[in-house]
């Protein structure tokens, strides 16, 4: 057979043989086999001596093309495997990510912890600081100082833990207010949230542990137009609406004048239901300008200076917020309970 | 504190306003009213009738009554009362009447016979207690409305709301603020009267601080009977209980002027003196409750010539008390210190209506007053009543309250509103304040002395009179003009936040749990009692003490939530309060911690433990973990470390001893955020990134099964100098070649320098430095 009819032979047995192979090996064993540098096609150029010379330029140019039909045919046949490789890569790479990812769960913050947070965000948000006072009190700033002398019968209004040494479990957040004035000074702005404690049996809405937020702002010109003002914003912020409210006399030592702020009941737009006692309103911060004595026992210059306070019952708000109907659930520790809150 | 309706009505006189809306009212002016009730409101359909005619019933005890109800017409009524009989007026329940308890009245047959409607007991309509036999009248016409016994409406006011105002424990007081706030006239119940005579008995006063006044009026030729029916109505329908018709009159003026009085039998109090003195230490009074009480030295009583016949302010004495055979009476009306009075009461728990009321610190102007009013209704309940001489009055010097500046300026800043001059006198004026000018631009404004005990001195005071008459709703709320400047940090608050949202973050779940704890659970857990603060008063007698550690509460939470979970996470932040010597307030020391806690029923338990120290390395970075030493007796003994920073100790890892925790593993992660905020790491300074490359090297290190990974780490990274980056353990093996109480630990060494590369001299020396330490200290290396 004549050299031409050797690599025309080659050529068509080669592209045969590619379009057949089922593996990159294959494919490796035909390109080291046919053009490969020992290859077929490499003894082939060494045989183009014996070529006469007058056809050895075509047979050359033959060569060329088996050679190159050979390796087009390779390379496209090898990237034929590759991608369907990748394809079946990816394919067995299928997941389900439906199923719950390893490892746990956030827990949660305690509702009342998230409450007493968003409100120290908000009065942060207004210039007031954030101030924390002991549990255990001295019975000076929980009420002498706060106008609560011995005596007083204000004294009963809140059933009082004591405890041995003359001193008592704080009954309210209100002795901050004279911490607060203490170290901090006129003007000021100040909130205290806070855990509080009370003598009193505990059922669905008496708890003798619980929450509040005490505020005060002291300034040179401080009036009920400005505490009603402050009052509205932050109730307002709370409940993420307008709210409508009413003042009314309360009265605390520590306040002169003092009130009771309600607010419309949101369940019933104040038409009337069980939740306001048919009322229309429900109380929701007692509040009142500073009195005197207070300022002079936080040691400001009540000539100069008057403020405002408020007390706000955080448990009472996270029980309205998360629509918790029993007190008791809040100090128990059931994680059934709290991790709702997540 | 309950008020009627119709008495308020009667003392502003013209008052049209529905009970509902005064109850309203009040409570944005005065005093928070808790709700109003209808009284009897079936009293409209009672009626005077007169038995004509009474025939047994056969078989029962049961009359059957012909009545005259006057123009009502004669009815037929089945009774079964032993006073049914004819002539009496009695009253008759119509048919149709629904009477307390939604009991309907109609026509029946009873016993055969038909009864229409019924005579009725006082019990049986709210008149009084009485259920022994229906009512008699002695007054009044068949078919008229009972007298003075018609449907009312009581309103009920936070007592809470009345502390400061002892004019308002009493309707008068009640119907002043009513009339000024309607503008009505105020009628005064107290008849004037010109008090003649010597006074037939001696008062001496031991203390005028605490007995500032003593009135009494002596009277004879009593007769103790049943009050007439309206005044026991009245008592009845404000809860208190009628008794007899002095008592009841002494009652009616205390729930009308505020006044308490007390009503001696004259013939049983020894000698012609009356003594007000403290008592005796040891002194005992049997009261009118029918207790006996000790008393300290510091209770005031008031004594005759034998010794305490009564509990000054709190309550009278049994053995000089009121009864049937009673013939002559010495009232008193006296004004007791506020503070003494609540002092007795609170020591003797003993809480009644007059100390209530005395403890508000009652107007000394009021005595006689109280005098006059019953000297007017004892005429009426005890026909043929007599004076004895004229008033006994011991009373210390009055100095009249001085009359208040007020600013008529500063009242509009203060309030955020101008308020005319005009409208400022006439609110004072409608409360019974004397106003004054002074000067162009204030007024000088006196209290009245019911007012001036206590609640009214300074012009502060005045603002809430006139704030709350103007109506706080006409006050349109005003930003402050404040300055706009961010307020002072908080820092440790911030930080402590940041914490709780960390390790909510990282599975546990916020608890709040309570700061006692009983003496039995802090023995439990070793903790000395004597290191807790005690509640002297505790609610229950296993919240005695205040909690030095929060771990028993979460112990008692891993209890309480393993019933019904498998595995869970939880952690609380809270106070240990600690006695603490030598402070300047003498108050403990509070130290917050944050206690984590992860529980698994299932399990070694040490996946639970490397949570816990991952977390406290979250929350605390850097912190070390050591074997602890001090075993307590609810840690497992081999499962328990503390937590160090900066060389200090912050907390402690454990797990629960197995007889503490036994369906599960239990383990607990205790910090003190005190002492990680006081060692929370500084801002970090950047290093420049390393230029030259870094080597590492690999030493497996064989050691007994016990040896910890941190001692080898350590000594690892001791062994280096300042080449020395970095020391990781890599892992562990267990297992042949090795012997079975061995293994072998690895760990990876970085070394590099800042200015070049390492050479491989270099980087050997390293590994020899290494190998050298390990070897010193007794381990061999694994090749």
């Amino acid at each position: 057979m004549s050299l031409a009819a050797t690599l025309q032979e080659l050529k068509d047995s080669t592209a045969a043989r590619i379009a057949n192979a089922s593996t990159l090996d294959e494919l490796e064993a035909i390109r080291v086999e046919t053009v490969g540098r020992k290859g077929v096609l490499a003894g082939a150029g060494k045989d183009m001596a014996k070529v006469a010379k007058e056809d050895r330029a075509a047979m050359g140019q033959l060569l060329n093309a088996v050679k190159s039909a050979i390796e087009s045919a390779l390379e496209e046949r090898t990237n034929a495997f590759q991608a369907a490789a990748l394809e079946a890569r990816l394919d067995a790479e299928w997941m389900d990510l439906t199923a719950p990812a390893p490892g746990v769960q956030p827990g949660a913050l305690h509702p009342v912890t998230q409450v007493q947070r968003y409100l120290e965000e908000v009065f942060t948000s207004m210039g007031f600081t954030v101030l924390s006072g002991p549990e255990v009190e001295t019975e000076f700033h929980n009420f002498d100082a706060l106008n609560i002398p011995p005596s007083h019968p204000a004294r009963d209004m809140q059933d009082t833990f004591w405890l041995e040494g003359g001193h008592l479990l704080r009954t309210h957040t209100s002795p901050v207010q004279v911490r607060g004035m203490k170290r901090l000074g006129a003007p000021l702005r100040m909130i205290a949230p806070g855990r509080v404690f009370r003598n009193e049996e505990v059922d669905p809405s008496h708890e003798h542990t619980f929450y509040q937020l005490e505020g005060m702002m002291v300034d040179r010109e401080v009036s009920i137009a400005h505490m009603l003002y402050f009052m509205k914003t932050l109730l307002k912020e709370i409940f993420q609406r307008e709210v409508a409210v009413r003042l009314r006399p309360g009265y605390f030592p520590f306040v002169e004048p003092g009130f009771e702020l309600d607010i419309q009941c949101l369940l019933c737009g104040g038409a009337g239901c069980p939740v306001c006692k048919y009322t229309g309103w429900v109380e929701l911060l007692p509040c009142g300008l500073v009195h005197p004595n207070v300022l002079r026992a936080g040691g400001i210059d009540p000539g100069q200076w008057n403020g405002f306070a408020f007390g706000l019952g955080l448990t009472r708000l996270a029980m309205m917020r998360y629509g918790i109907d029993d007190i008791r659930l809040l100090q128990a520790g059931d994680l059934r309970f709290l991790n709702q809150f997540r | 504190m309950k008020f009627s309706a119709n008495w308020i009505a009667e003392l502003a006189p013209g008052l049209t306003v529905p009970p509902h809306e005064l109850g309203a009212l009040i409570t944005t002016k005065t005093a928070e009213c808790e709700g109003t009730e209808a009284y009897a409101p079936f009293l409209d359909h009672v009626r005077l009738a007169r038995v004509v005619d009474v025939r047994p019933v056969e078989g029962s005890k049961n009359v059957y009554a012909a009545i005259d109800a006057g123009p009502l017409g004669r009815k037929n009524v089945v009774c079964g009362a032993p006073n049914c009989r004819a002539g009496i007026l009695t009253a008759w329940v119509m048919p149709g009447a629904e009477l307390k308890g939604g009991r309907v009245i109609g026509k029946a047959v009873v016993s055969g016979l038909e009864s229409e409607g019924m005579l009725a007991a006082g019990d049986e309509i709210g008149v009084n207690r009485e259920h022994e036999g229906i009512l008699e009248f002695s007054e009044g016409a068949p078919g008229d409305p009972l007298p003075g016994i018609s449907p009312d409406h009581i309103i009920e006011i936070d007592n809470k709301s009345l502390t400061h105002r002892p004019d308002l424990w009493g309707h008068l007081g009640m119907a002043r603020e009513v009339a000024a706030i309607t503008g009505l006239a105020l009628r005064d119940p107290v008849p004037p009267v010109e008090w003649a005579g010597e006074p037939p008995l001696r008062v001496e006063i031991e203390n005028y601080e605490l007995c500032p006044r003593y009135s009494a009026l002596v009277f004879e030729n009593v007769t103790i009977a049943p009050s007439p029916l309206w005044l026991q109505y009245r008592l009845e329908s404000i809860g208190l209980n009628p008794i007899s018709n002095i008592v009841d009159v002494t009652n009616l003026v205390m729930a009308e002027l505020a006044q308490p009085t007390h009503a001696f039998d004259a013939d049983l109090l020894k000698g012609g003196v009356i003594f007000v003195r403290l008592a005796k230490a040891g002194e005992r009074v049997q009261a009118l409750n029918e207790e006996e009480y000790t008393l300290d030295g510091q209770a005031l009583v008031i004594a005759d010539a034998g010794g305490a016949e009564a509990i000054a302010g709190v309550i009278g004495g049994r053995p000089t008390g009121i009864h049937a055979g009673t013939r002559r009476v010495v009232l008193e009306s006296a004004n007791f210190q506020a503070a003494s009075i609540r002092r007795t009461s609170s020591r003797l728990k003993l809480r009644t209506d007059a100390s209530m009321r005395f403890e508000k610190a009652q107007d000394p102007g009021n005595t006689v007053r109280a005098l006059a009013r019953c000297w007017e209704l004892f005429r009426l309940v005890s026909p043929g009543i007599r004076l004895v001489g004229g008033l006994v009055d011991n009373a210390a010097p009055v100095t009249p309250p001085p009359a208040i500046r007020l600013d008529l300026d500063w009242l509009n800043r203060k309030i955020g509103r101008a308020v005319a001059r005009e409208e400022v006198e006439k609110i004072l004026r409608s409360l019974a304040f004397v106003v004054e000018p002074d000067g162009p631009g204030a007024l000088a404004v006196t209290p009245p002395s019911w007012r001036a005990t206590k609640d009214i001195s300074i012009a502060e005071d005045l603002v809430e009179e006139i704030g709350r008459m103007i109506g706080y709703a006409s006050i349109p709320p005003r930003a402050p003009l404040v300055p706009s400047e961010p307020p002072p940090a908080s820092p440790e608050r911030e930080y402590q936040y940041e914490l709780r949202r960390m390790a909510a973050a990282q599975g546990f779940t916020e608890v709040y749990n309570y700061s006692f704890l009983s003496e039995t659970l802090a023995e439990r857990f070793g903790f000395p009692r004597e290191e807790h603060i005690q509640v002297l008063n505790p609610i229950a007698r296993d919240q005695g003490l205040l909690r030095v550690s929060l771990t028993p509460r979460i112990v008692q939470n891993i209890e309480d939530n393993a019933r019904h979970m498998d595995s869970f996470r939880l952690f609380e932040t809270g106070n240990e309060i600690h006695k603490r010597a030598g402070s300047e307030d003498g108050l403990p020391e509070e130290i917050p911690h944050l206690a984590a806690a992860i529980f698994a029923k299932e399990g070694d338990g040490q996946a639970g433990l490397f949570e816990l120290k991952r977390l406290a390395e979250i929350l605390a970075p850097g912190v070390k973990v050591s074997a602890a030493t001090g075993v307590r007796c609810f840690e497992h003994p081999r499962r328990v470390w503390t937590l160090e920073s900066h060389g200090e100790t912050v907390g402690r890892v454990f797990e629960l001893h197995p007889s503490w925790c036994e369906h599960g593993r239990g383990a607990i992660l205790d910090l003190d955020l005190a002492a990680l905020f006081r060692l929370r790491p500084e801002p970090v300074k950047h290093k420049p990134l390393r230029r030259f490359p870094v080597s590492e090297f690999d030493l497996s290190v064989i050691t007994g099964v016990r040896v910890e990974v941190g001692a080898v780490g350590s000594l690892l990274l001791r062994a280096g100098d300042e080449s020395w980056l970095g020391v990781e353990f890599v892992g562990q093996y267990m297992g042949a070649p090795l012997a079975l109480d061995e293994k072998s630990l690895s760990f990876r060494v970085t070394v590099g320098a800042a200015d070049h590369t390492l050479s491989a001299g270099e980087i050997t020396a390293a590994r020899e430095r290494a190998i050298a330490a390990v070897q010193a200290a007794g381990y061999q290396l694994r090749m």
